[in-house]
């Protein structure tokens, strides 16, 4: 009988493991919530060109909060993602429904609503600057049509450049959306629908009432997506506007790149970021308790 | 029943109604890249006197040359080749860690789970749900600290730390659904740690990989924000140099150059898109390995 | 000693106790079954023999050695899975290869064992294909040829037939059985299927929330089974549990029966444990064939007794009909024979052996002897 031995294997499988998740540990927890807590401790300093660690208290979220720019920032973000979220849901789920009636050529069209989503968001936004160009654009399209008295320079009137930046946004994530709604269409059980025709029901009818209701945890997940592109969308509005006019197409992400980087403001760019990162907060907490309870429950 | 039904015309004129509806789509979906190619191949000329849907007048492949070798973002004025290799040698290192660190990750994080580590991939999780602009200012001191100069280190070392949540996430959502039976086998086969990674989950894993591959691809090629912040000058990745392309104030604006280069832009994720679009789908439903 | 012994061996989970001290202990070329319902722990106890989850408490010996702290490739054991587990991206070759390899075999070595088992198993057609190109079975035979091939001293089998449809089950079960007694192998084997246990096994232990209720042979547990639980588990269709009260009469136990009105049954000579249970209530139990039609009995024995029941539904499953009877007031079944089961409606006499008799304590649930 041999006696109770320590065994170089056995040690090898507990500590190997950990030692290959390292790197990654040590990158999230610095990279991530290291990285959060700094920018929160330099939210509450004096920093301007460079970081200063001294407390300062509130100084950075007073002049935050006093700043017309940041709330014409967080406004736009308002107008920009609740438009954005809402036309891309819609467009999406309707998209996805037509796609869903056994149609010819289905590959192909798919391939055509999701290309977009495969060109960067500066690529997107040079194409529709170009587009919504007020003099060579689609004014000077409607111009050649006939429609001479027409103007289209929403670009640069300040009321209403947000609003490119929306038909541009819509215009690159609809696809992304309408996908995932078509993979939870595919995803519900035949025999209920089948059920339902027995039963009578017309095809608006099963769509509205079994369905889209049915798609619930779809619905979820999309509004999560497109809300953390809302809020942290930069390159768009960059290449689209660089947010202007004036500050008529301003996000609080631009906000926080200029000062935090070019203006030499560090202190209000952390602040900024901060705020970032509630709104991000809000958004997402629901839907990440919502998941936690489901896998307890599971 | 359900057939009788669709002979009827009110059927059919429904059916007319859900193609012409995909078809204006389609449109809407390509009208901007239709917009793009043609005026990319047009004078400036044919541009001012045409409309955004009208053909060329003559073919001119002049855009493309410019913007590919000659046209001024800022300062430089030498076109969008060296940016074009910059996101190159960014992109394929990064893409590269990032995605074996990530299958190294999953694999533990599913299959040699040990006390904590769910807890960890929770907090793995939360970060794929981060702007990044909270943790920019911090990463840009941390550089400057580590003296990292060159602007593709400082690119890859930053797209591999964020990337890493996500390629996590692929391999350990695909390794949860793999046996784990298979494990038990060849831990009494005598296959190690690494062993049975190498030699029986990576050939099994194909389908992850490539949805790995093509989205790490993408998101680092199109990339704009690190890239604009943690690079400098010549060592840009091509979306902060196309984006200081079409801004450039001097001169007369060459939209046909900018189209080009807009194109050129987005170019290889178009490619990986188109080749390897419907790999990604199938990756991503690639379900529990029968054996 | 011998070639598997578990010794006060536990496993928990903080609170959570998963084995709550198991002894077994098996001779070389003995083949033993780990049987229960899902969650009993069998699947855990099997786990910690292969070393791929750790021992709370207790030894586990393997061929005399302590292996406890010894990694699953050190144990010298082999095993077979519910799911297969053979490796997607190899060749069913290379599949058998993989172990041999790792410990270092010579090449020319590895293609005799894989010819050797491959014939063995009669499955040298299959040796170049990949897994997904192999059927159920199939793929049953090659996990089997992976573990043949490294020739341990222990094979563990975990659920190795539950993927399989009946007809195959069955085939496999044999075929197991002749490869054991072929080749002398030793064998840990785990299954919730009494029927396997009983027809496999030449040692038995049935588990119930991480404990042994009792190890011993088929016969054993068939017969004397040691509690209500086991009683019930083992045997299809399952004992009838009739509910009475303990008499005695010249030193024989008796009990009423009551179908419609009393019948007084003896059964054999009152054991000194069953005494102070006298007027008491007890639980008889009886298997469904010791309780049959009077012809089809075994009428060799003396004092067979005989009642008469109303049958209330009648079973057929070919060679004999399940009739099923109300007796104090609980639904049991009689195993008769086709041409004497009745119809429902009808009074029936059966004859019941009162030496197959058992009774339990209802409180313990312990088998009185």
């Amino acid at each position: 009988m041999t006696v109770n031995s320590f065994s170089f294997s056995r040690f090898v499988d507990v500590t190997l493991p950990k030692v290959v998740i390292a790197p990654t540990a040590l990158a999230c927890l610095v990279g991530f919530y290291g990285f959060i807590g700094w920018t929160a401790w330099l939210s509450f300093t004096n920093s301007h060109m460079l970081p200063h660690y001294e407390w300062a208290g509130f100084v950075q979220y007073v002049e935050l909060f006093g700043n017309d720019r940041w709330w014409q920032a967080m406004w736009n973000l308002g107008v920009f993602g609740s438009l954005f979220i809402l036309i891309c849901l819609a467009l999406g789920l309707f998209t996805a429904v037509l796609l869903d009636q056994k149609i010819r050529a289905e590959g192909a069209l798919r391939t055509i609503y999701l290309y977009p989503m495969a060109l960067s968001f500066i690529v997107t936004g040079t194409a529709w600057k170009w587009i919504l160009n007020p003099g060579l654009g689609i004014e000077k399209l409607l111009h050649d049509w006939g429609f001479t008295g027409a103007t289209f320079d929403w670009i640069i009137n300040p009321h209403y450049a947000i609003y490119t930046v929306v038909i541009a946004g819509v215009w690159q994530s609809t696809g992304f959306v309408m996908a995932l709604f078509l993979a939870g269409l595919r995803g519900i059980d035949d025999s209920i629908i089948k059920a339902a025709q027995i039963d009578g029901a017309s095809l608006p009818v099963i769509y509205t009432r079994i369905i889209i209701p049915s798609l619930r945890p779809v619905f979820l997940s999309v509004f999560m997506i497109l809300a953390h592109i809302a809020v942290k969308s930069f390159d768009l509005v960059m290449a689209l506007t660089g947010g202007g006019p004036g500050f008529a197409t301003d996000l609080p992400s631009i906000f926080m790149y200029q000062h935090g980087f070019t203006r030499g403001q560090l202190g209000l760019g952390a602040a900024s970021a901060m705020m970032m990162l509630f709104t991000a907060a809000a958004v997402v907490m629901p839907f990440l308790y919502s998941e936690l309870m489901r896998d307890r429950r599971g | 029943m359900a057939d009788s039904y669709r002979q009827t015309t009110q059927a059919k004129l429904a059916r007319m109604g859900i193609y012409a509806m995909l078809f204006l789509l389609a449109l809407w979906f390509l009208a901007p890249l239709y917009v793009m190619l043609t005026t990319s191949f047009k004078s400036l000329d044919d541009i001012r006197s045409g409309n955004l849907l009208s053909l060329p007048q003559s073919f001119s492949l002049d855009a493309w040359k410019t913007a590919w070798d000659s046209a001024c973002t800022g300062v430089e004025c030498g076109g969008m080749k060296s940016y074009f290799g910059n996101s190159l040698k960014m992109m394929i290192p990064a893409v590269l860690i990032s995605t074996l660190l990530g299958s190294l990750n999953g694999y533990v994080l599913s299959m040699w789970r040990f006390k904590g580590s769910d807890a960890f991939f929770m907090a793995l999780l939360i970060g794929t749900f981060l702007p990044f602009q909270v943790v920019i200012l911090p990463m840009a001191q941390v550089l400057g600290m580590l003296g990292l100069e060159n602007s593709t280190g400082r690119l890859v070392l930053v797209h591999v730390i964020y990337g890493l949540q996500f390629t996590t996430l692929f391999f350990r959502n695909y390794y949860v659904t793999v046996p784990s039976d298979l494990v038990k086998a060849a831990r009494i086969d005598g296959a190690g740690f690494f062993l049975f990674f190498f030699k029986i989950l990576l050939p099994i894993s194909i389908p992850t990989i490539m949805v790995c591959l093509i989205w790490q691809t993408t998101q680092i090629w199109n990339d704009f924000l690190f890239g604009v912040v943690f690079s400098s000058g010549d060592g840009q990745p091509i979306t902060v140099a196309l984006n200081n392309l079409v801004n450039t104030s001097t001169g007369v604006k060459q939209y046909n150059v900018d189209m080009a280069a807009a194109i050129i832009a987005a170019l290889p994720t178009l490619l990986v898109y188109i080749v390897g679009g419907k790999f990604f789908v199938r990756g991503l439903t690639a379900g529990a390995v029968k054996g | 000693m011998g070639a598997l012994s578990i010794r006060k061996v536990k496993k928990s989970y903080g609170d959570t106790h998963i084995l709550k001290g198991i002894d077994l202990e098996i001779e070389n070329g003995q083949f033993l079954i780990l049987v229960g319902p899902s969650g009993c722990g069998k699947s855990t106890l099997l786990n910690m023999i292969a070393g791929l989850d750790d021992i709370t408490s207790g030894e586990i010996y393997i061929a005399d050695r302590l292996v406890n702290n010894l990694s699953p490739k050190d144990r010298d054991i082999a095993m077979v899975f519910q799911s297969y587990a053979l490796y997607p991206n190899m060749t069913v070759r290379r599949n058998i290869a993989f172990g041999l390899e790792i410990r270092k075999v010579p090449k020319i070595e590895q293609d005799e064992i894989i010819n050797r088992v491959a014939k063995t198993l009669q499955m040298e057609h299959l040796l170049d294909r990949k897994p997904a190109q192999l059927s159920g079975g199939q793929r049953q035979r090659v996990a089997m040829g992976r573990a043949l091939a490294r020739n341990p001293a222990l094979f563990l089998f975990d659920e190795p037939l539950s993927n399989l449809d009946a007809k195959l089950r069955v085939e496999m079960r044999t075929e197991i059985k002749l490869l054991h007694q072929r080749l002398g192998t030793t064998i840990v084997y785990v299954t919730h299927d009494q029927i396997e246990a009983m027809t496999l096994g030449e040692r038995i232990a049935v588990m119930k929330e991480g404990e042994v209720r009792q190890f011993g042979t088929p016969q054993q547990l068939y017969d004397l089974p040691s509690d209500l639980y086991v009683a019930g588990f083992i045997g299809s269709p399952s004992m009838n549990f009739i509910p009475c009260v303990l008499g005695e009469a010249d030193g024989v136990g008796v009990v009423t029966l009551n179908n419609g009105k009393d019948q007084l049954i003896s059964l054999g000579q009152i054991s000194d444990i069953q005494r102070p249970f006298v007027g008491k209530p007890v639980i008889l139990g009886i298997r469904p064939e010791q309780l049959t039609d009077p012809a089809s009995a075994h009428s060799d024995h003396p004092n067979m007794q005989i009642l008469t029941a109303m049958v209330t539904i009648t079973e057929p499953t070919g060679p004999d009909t399940l009739v099923t009877v109300n007796i104090n007031g609980v639904k049991t079944v009689a195993r008769c024979h086709p041409r004497a089961a009745g119809v429902p409606g009808q009074s029936v006499q059966l004859s019941l052996d009162p030496t197959k008799a058992l009774l339990f304590d209802p409180v313990s649930e312990k088998r009185l002897a």
